[in-house]
């Protein structure tokens, strides 16, 4: 495709490298700002430029956060007893909108998986085995899809923060559960978080 | 099962052609390169949903073009009560971007699931490879076999090769950084354990099956002079998959792969005795290879209980002219049933067909530019 400017070109170009967005869309995205007052464009700008820069990661579970605690951890009425394990914030916010679950979270931030060169060490999993050792731990709720690299990284969590007091749990597989937590709509997670069963048992 | 109707668009070297076949032999003649054998690989990608020779995607569209569509009605002989069912079975594949297969007109949400559904068996004049080359072709022999007849084998073994991948990239990265990861271990061999026992087992009885079948027809091919046989080896004879795992860990990290399992199973042949590769003359290997595909079929047709379709690359390859003629008979009895067969002398086999008294065959000449029917 040809622009007119350079500038166009630019911004088209920029919104054509998010995921899902192609050229075409990306020329209507832009042309849409064009026709917005400056101000207007100023402050779409500094919300992105913000979030990149003020927003921290929850030093106790890893979600984003705009202070050192995110509001979930920093929620007295969440239960502390509770540790939904996740792969990313993807996973929480669409757990957080079943609007069911009232513990707590922890983000791993992936999956163990060596052929992408994903070891344990580049997880936040130490700090969860760390979490794991406070007495108000009650359970771990293994949020990860059932793939062969989701088994392996509830394995090896479930073999390091195992101690008899600890219950360790997983989702149960609904029926329409299809394996990726991605494609589970908000209903059947609910349920299968309500349905979860103890690890090692089938 | 049979292949009624085949259109191929933008496969190989056709640009759109379609074919209507007979439900017993249908022969396809023509020089060499003309695109006989594409046709045989059209069909064998909508039954198994992959190139019978191990071609990529990219290589099957015609030279130029950036998809190819393949289209296929299948009829059911059900041997109990049940009339004709159709198959319509679509393949739309953009290399590289897009791969669905439809049955009926609902795709596949896994490609896997469609294998087995029409069983086939492929003969062709690369099959000594069988014999000469390493284990990993008979392991696909095995698989390919096993995959048509059991449904979950398939699964079983692709999760299975994907852990002990897993599983040899983590030692590598162990021994690279010089460290090791005891649970990370553990959690790759409580999962691999419990599959290679499972495909083990399989394995081992899917031979047991297929070993008399095999006898017989190696028999009834050569006149049952030679003794053969065709053994399975698998480590797991020895000990069961944990224990393996258990056992070889130290090695495991020294060579940084998974040293045994099911991975390295293999198949022996043998003749008289001594090893086929090494003993065997040219004759003997290819009627050695001929009834493993014989077996092959009449063991899919028990345990699918319908006929699987057989594909004969280069029928002259494996036989001398006289045997061809037995083989032929052979072909047109039970258990056998839509036979494709390629040559490169249409005359030659019309002359064959006449003096075997079989019916004459569904017949197309594939000429430069030209695909007749005759
Ligand atoms: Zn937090």
């Amino acid at each position: 495709m040809n622009y007119p400017s350079k500038f166009l070109e630019d911004a088209v170009m920029a919104f054509a490298s998010l995921p899902g967005i192609g050229k075409k869309t990306a020329l209507r995205l832009v042309l849409h700002l064009l026709q917005q007052d400056k101000d207007k464009v100023d402050e779409f700008m500094q919300a992105i430029s913000k979030m990149r820069h003020q927003l921290k990661h929850c030093k106790k579970c890893h979600n984003i956060s705009d202070q050192e605690l995110c509001n979930i951890c920093a929620n007295p009425s969440r239960d502390p007893s509770l540790i939904c394990v996740v792969e990313n914030l993807r996973d929480l916010i669409q757990i957080e909108n079943t609007g069911t679950y009232k513990g707590l979270y922890h983000v791993l931030g992936g999956i163990i998986n060596p052929l992408e060169g994903i070891g344990p060490e580049q997880l936040n999993i130490q700090s969860l085995i760390q979490r794991s050792k406070e007495k108000e731990v009650k359970e771990l709720i293994m949020a990860i899809s059932p793939t062969i690299e989701g088994d392996t990284t509830i394995f090896y969590i479930a073999r390091l923060a195992q101690r008899p007091e600890l219950k360790i749990s997983v989702l149960a597989r609904g029926i329409s559960f299809g394996g990726e937590l991605e494609y589970a709509d908000e209903i059947t997670l609910s349920r299968s978080i309500k349905a979860r069963r103890p690890y090692g048992q089938t | 099962m049979f292949l009624q109707r085949l259109k191929l668009i933008q496969f190989k070297n056709y640009l759109q052609k379609e074919f209507a076949f007979g439900r017993g032999f249908n022969c396809l003649s023509g020089s060499n390169g003309m695109g006989k054998t594409n046709v045989l690989e059209a069909i064998c990608y909508l039954c198994l949903t992959k190139s019978c020779r191990g071609l990529q995607d990219r290589q099957l569209v015609l030279h130029g073009k950036d998809f190819f569509r393949l289209e296929g009605d299948f009829g059911k002989e059900d041997f109990s009560v049940k009339a004709e069912e159709k198959l319509e079975v679509v393949a739309k594949v953009i290399p590289g971007k897009r791969k669905e297969i439809s049955l009926n007109g609902v795709p596949y949400t896994r490609l896997a699931d469609h294998v087995g559904c029409i069983p086939l068996v492929f003969i062709a004049p690369e099959d000594h490879l069988l014999v000469m080359e390493g284990g990993e072709v008979r392991r696909r022999f095995l698989d390919l076999s096993l995959s048509q007849i059991d449904h979950t084998y398939l699964y079983e073994l692709m999760k299975y090769n994907k852990l002990v991948k897993q599983r040899n990239y983590a030692l590598k990265q162990f021994a690279e950084q010089k460290r090791f990861d005891a649970t990370l271990i553990q959690g790759y061999n409580s999962q691999i354990a419990p599959l290679g026992d499972l495909i083990f087992h399989k394995r081992r009885e899917f031979v047991e099956e297929f070993l008399p079948h095999f006898l017989y027809y190696h028999s009834l091919i050569t006149g049952g002079k030679e003794e053969v046989s065709c053994v399975y080896r698998s480590s797991l004879e020895q000990a069961g998959m944990a224990e393996l795992l258990r056992e070889q860990l130290d090695r495991d990290r020294l060579l940084q792969r998974t040293s045994m399992g099911v991975h390295r199973d293999d198949l022996l042949f043998s003749l008289s005795r001594k090893p086929l590769r090494k003993f065997g003359s040219q004759g003997q290997i290819k009627s050695f290879v001929l009834a493993l595909k014989l077996a092959q079929y009449r063991l899919l047709f028990e345990k699918k209980k319908v006929k699987p379709l057989l594909l004969l690359d280069d029928l002259f390859d494996k036989l001398d002219a006289s045997r061809v003629l037995n083989l032929l008979q052979l072909l047109s009895k039970e258990p056998f049933g839509q036979i494709f067969i390629t040559h490169t002398e249409s005359e030659a086999l019309r002359i064959l067909f006449a003096e075997s008294g079989i019916e004459s065959p569904v017949h197309y000449c594939i000429e430069p530019g030209s695909v007749q029917k005759l």
